[in-house]
């Protein structure tokens, strides 16, 4: 019972917590310029994470030194939790929690305050400001991220990951409610703040909440985000493309295919987009993109109740 | 000491360089940009190489210094026609532009396998300010209260906010001249309050910016108007590859740069343009219109694309004969903020490559040589002089992303009279792009 | 169990993360004050970066609470949906127009604008 319910979800978190950080650094190098420049596309994200474990970690000069060591590990720890989530067949489910999609809304809260602290408690210019430019974004995706997962609640009568996987036997969530993917992935990318919601690390803040970090707690960093991404597109994939179903393949297989679609969309649009400027992100998300959100959760209430 | 796995994997990794723009250089950071085995970086902490390029003068060097002991153990410093500083016993000097990619790739691997030995600290080890008052550290107060904790006071300097007039701490520091979003050289004092630039006064000047020499000679005789227009245009696309970087979209920026290297009167840049708009540069990244406006005067002063972008229809060309036949017009744009000079950019490309097609054909050369609009701008009996003093009216007010990107579009440093020489006069254009 | 499960994988990766970050700066000299000082591309600040930061978007947390207050009652409300029929559709449509009223409001006077 122990290996069971206790071992188990713990080693699928972290053998997804490294595969997919590593599977990341890849599919990014191969969509960034078609061809590996710096030699091999599999060795280099192996040879860089040597790099920086060999590299000093710098300090500042008065730190919040607990809390700087914190965020990079709390933020890993974050996406392991979320991992630790996802159902990958009916019966093999880390954590199969009545209230799943509540606990992953209060991940994506806390990623917030990670974030933040990140860039605060190493108390440098650059990074403080990246900081508090990232709150003004969680803030903003946060609501839109919620209303989009209860609507997936709706046709489950209930807020458990398993159960949102079983209600969409006959249709997928993809299809019964259009808008919930693509407002889905907007919240991942500024969950991960990747591609063009990139307002923690920048580059015109030299790296943002980054820009002091050196040596290992820039690779946990590095790491957690990615696998931060890893995370997030295993619960798009359960949320809306329907899990662990489909034919032919067993469960977890189509799961690792669909996280995979998703984690391509993702690093698609990363490259695609220039960072967004905040004041402007903030509007959108507000006044487009929320509204959006409003929209999807009467349409799928509205299905829900019709194919009921 | 058998070297470890670890630092075997490492030595595999492509060289994190954090270059360090001297004053006449080409463009090298383009060069290296597309180099295989480098990663150029924006801040010193993300590298392991510290690549010093172009004449650094003296009032340069203390900030260099300050970078150069930035950098975490175990890192090297290579030096690029330029003097390495005395406290370092074995510099690598590297002056050829054909050693630089390979050389810089080398010494990282060095540094990883044990071969080198890290560089020492330039400056001692003391805090900035001495420490004072009470407490176990000596720092006075509570915490971070009072004295000057860790030799820095705190930010308690309390000025009247320029937007909704809350007041509240203003954060003073000098930023570059080694910073990667500013003009090589230039270094600014900034006041902000939370992210909006309150003041910011120019503390050093910009190092001259150089052109290619194509319009050095066109000042001496007749040139091809074909290869004077391709070489504008490739200037202008190596801005926009910088600004990219600013903009955070690393793949079109590369996309940008690689245009220049196969840059010929048949190029062709709607496709990058399109790839622009359609990621929503203008609608969702770039400021607001009506951001980092320049009136009248100001632009006059700037000179070259500033001009256009805000409607004046100012350019040396139109007073050249052979321009004219080849029915010439200035392209202008009216708004003169930030997006607007942004768009400059791409018209003004546009033009050149339409005015190279045509010249070709024709086969026709420049008809003036006492008057040639460089891509900085006009350059008669006067030149572009350094105007980043207009810096400090342009970005106050605006958030720091905003500042940065109205950065990027503004050409203020003074255009350098001399073309380069060796190395650096071959890198301009042919090395650039064949990756 | 399940919630032990859960704090388990959270505190170990936390250790893991934070073992990756100890474990290779074990014995490593402090950094030098030159070297600590924030990298601000070879210029230096005047003071400590921590300061009464001036938060632009100050109006739009405020939004934000109210609307996270509303959605507390949303998580039951979804699960007991489908029972309740087109009358939980109604009720949720209302609370959704009258937020999105606040939010047109908002827009207009300028509360996603930089203050």
């Amino acid at each position: 019972m122990i290996l069971d319910q206790l071992i188990l979800p713990w080693l699928l978190a972290w053998l997804m917590v490294g595969l997919g950080a590593y599977l990341v650094a890849v599919l990014d190098r191969l969509l960034a310029t078609g061809s590996a420049r710096d030699g091999s596309v599999w060795l280099a994200p192996l040879a860089s994470a040597a790099w920086l474990m060999t590299q000093q970690a710098t300090t500042t000069e008065a730190p919040d030194a607990p809390a700087w060591r914190l965020a990079p590990a709390l933020y890993l720890a974050l996406a392991a939790t979320g991992l630790a989530l996802v159902p990958w067949s009916p019966t093999l489910v880390g954590v199969d929690l009545a209230t799943s999609l509540v606990l992953w809304g209060s991940l994506e809260a806390l990623a917030t305050v990670v974030i933040f602290l990140h860039g605060w408690s190493a108390n440098a210019h650059l990074a403080l400001i990246g900081a508090y430019r990232y709150v003004a974004l969680g803030l903003s995706y946060l609501l839109i991220s919620m209303f989009v997962l209860i609507g997936v609640a709706l046709p489950a009568e209930s807020l458990r990951l398993t159960e949102v996987v079983a209600a969409q036997t006959s249709l997928w969530h993809v299809v019964s409610q259009p808008l919930g993917l693509p407002l889905f992935l907007m919240v991942g990318l500024g969950l991960t703040f990747w591609g063009p919601l990139d307002l923690a690390d920048s580059t015109d803040l030299s790296g943002g909440t980054a820009v002091e970090r050196s040596g290992p707690p820039r690779l946990v960093w590095a790491l957690a985000r990615a696998a931060m991404l890893v995370a997030f597109s295993a619960i798009a994939a359960t949320a809306f493309l329907g899990g662990w179903l489909g034919p032919w393949l067993p469960g977890p297989a189509w799961l690792l295919i669909k996280s995979l679609a998703v984690l391509v969309a993702l690093l698609w649009l990363g490259r695609r987009l220039p960072r967004f400027a905040p004041e402007r992100c903030v509007t959108l998300m507000w006044v487009v993109l929320l509204p959006l959100s409003f929209i999807d959760l009467i349409w799928a209430g509205a299905v829900a109740l019709w194919m009921a | 000491m058998a070297v470890s796995w670890q630092r075997r994997l490492a030595a595999h990794a492509p060289a994190a360089v954090f270059l360090a723009e001297g004053a006449r250089i080409g463009p090298l950071r383009e060069t290296l940009a597309l180099s295989p085995g480098i990663r150029l970086v924006d801040t010193p902490r993300h590298a392991s190489v510290l690549l010093v390029a172009g004449d650094i003068p003296t009032g340069w060097r203390d900030d260099l210094r300050r970078v150069h002991d930035q950098l975490p153990a175990p890192f090297a410093s290579v030096w690029c026609c330029c003097e390495p500083f005395e406290a370092l016993h074995d510099p690598i000097r590297i002056d050829t532009l054909e050693a630089l990619p390979q050389g810089v790739a080398e010494t990282h691997r060095e540094l990883m396998l044990g071969k080198r030995d890290s560089a020492p600290r330039l400056q001692p080890d003391e805090p900035p300010n001495p420490w004072e008052g009470l407490g176990d550290d000596g720092h006075g107060g509570e915490g971070m209260m009072g004295g000057t904790p860790y030799g820095r006071p705190m930010a308690m300097n309390m000025q009247d906010d320029l937007r909704d007039g809350l007041t509240l701490d203003t954060l003073t520091f000098r930023l570059g001249p080694f910073h990667s979003g500013l003009p090589p050289g230039l270094q600014a004092e900034i006041s902000l309050q939370g992210d909006l630039v309150q003041a910011w006064t120019v503390t050093r000047k910009p190092f001259a910016s150089v052109v290619e020499p194509i319009f050095h000679a066109a000042r001496q005789a007749p040139v091809p108007i074909a290869e004077l227009e391709l070489s504008r245009a490739r200037h202008h696309l190596r801005r926009l590859y910088r600004g990219l970087l600013v903009a955070g979209w690393p793949r079109l920026a590369e996309r940008t740069l690689s245009l220049t290297g196969q840059l010929s009167p048949n190029s062709d840049i709607t496709a990058l343009r399109r790839s622009l708009e359609r990621g929503g540069l203008w609608r969702l990244a770039l400021p607001e219109p009506g951001r980092g406006v320049l009136d009248e005067a100001q632009v006059r002063e700037l000179g070259g694309p500033a001009v256009r972008a805000a409607g004046i229809d100012e350019d040396l060309r139109s007073h050249d004969a052979h321009y004219r036949r080849l029915g010439f017009a200035p392209t202008c744009r009216d708004a003169g903020d930030t997006a607007a000079r942004w768009r400059q950019w791409l018209d003004e490309i546009e033009q050149s490559l339409w005015l190279a097609g045509q010249a070709a054909r024709h086969d026709l050369k420049t008809a003036e040589t006492d008057a040639v609009e460089t891509p900085r701008g006009p350059w008669t009996d006067a030149f572009p002089h350094d105007m980043s003093d207009l810096l400090g009216q342009v970005l106050p007010g605006l958030e720091w992303g905003e500042a940065m990107l109205t950065l990027a579009s503004l050409d203020v440093s003074a255009l350098d009279l001399h073309p380069l020489e060796e190395p650096w006069q071959r890198s301009t254009g042919d090395r650039e792009g064949r990756a | 169990m399940a919630l032990l499960t859960l704090t388990t994988v959270l505190m170990a990766t936390l250790g893991l993360g934070w073992l990756l970050q100890w474990l290779p700066a074990r014995g490593q000299p402090k950094p030098t004050y030159p070297q600590r000082a924030p990298f601000l591309g070879g210029g230096s600040p005047d003071t400590h970066a921590w300061n009464r930061y001036h938060i632009r978007y100050y109006p739009m947390t405020l939004l934000l609470i109210a609307f996270e207050m509303e959605m507390m009652f949303m998580y039951p409300w979804a699960v007991v949906f489908v029972e309740k029929g087109a009358m939980a559709v109604m009720e949720m449509g209302m609370f959704l127009a009258i937020l999105s009223v606040g939010i047109v409001y908002a827009w207009r006077e300028g509360v996603f604008r930089w203050q």
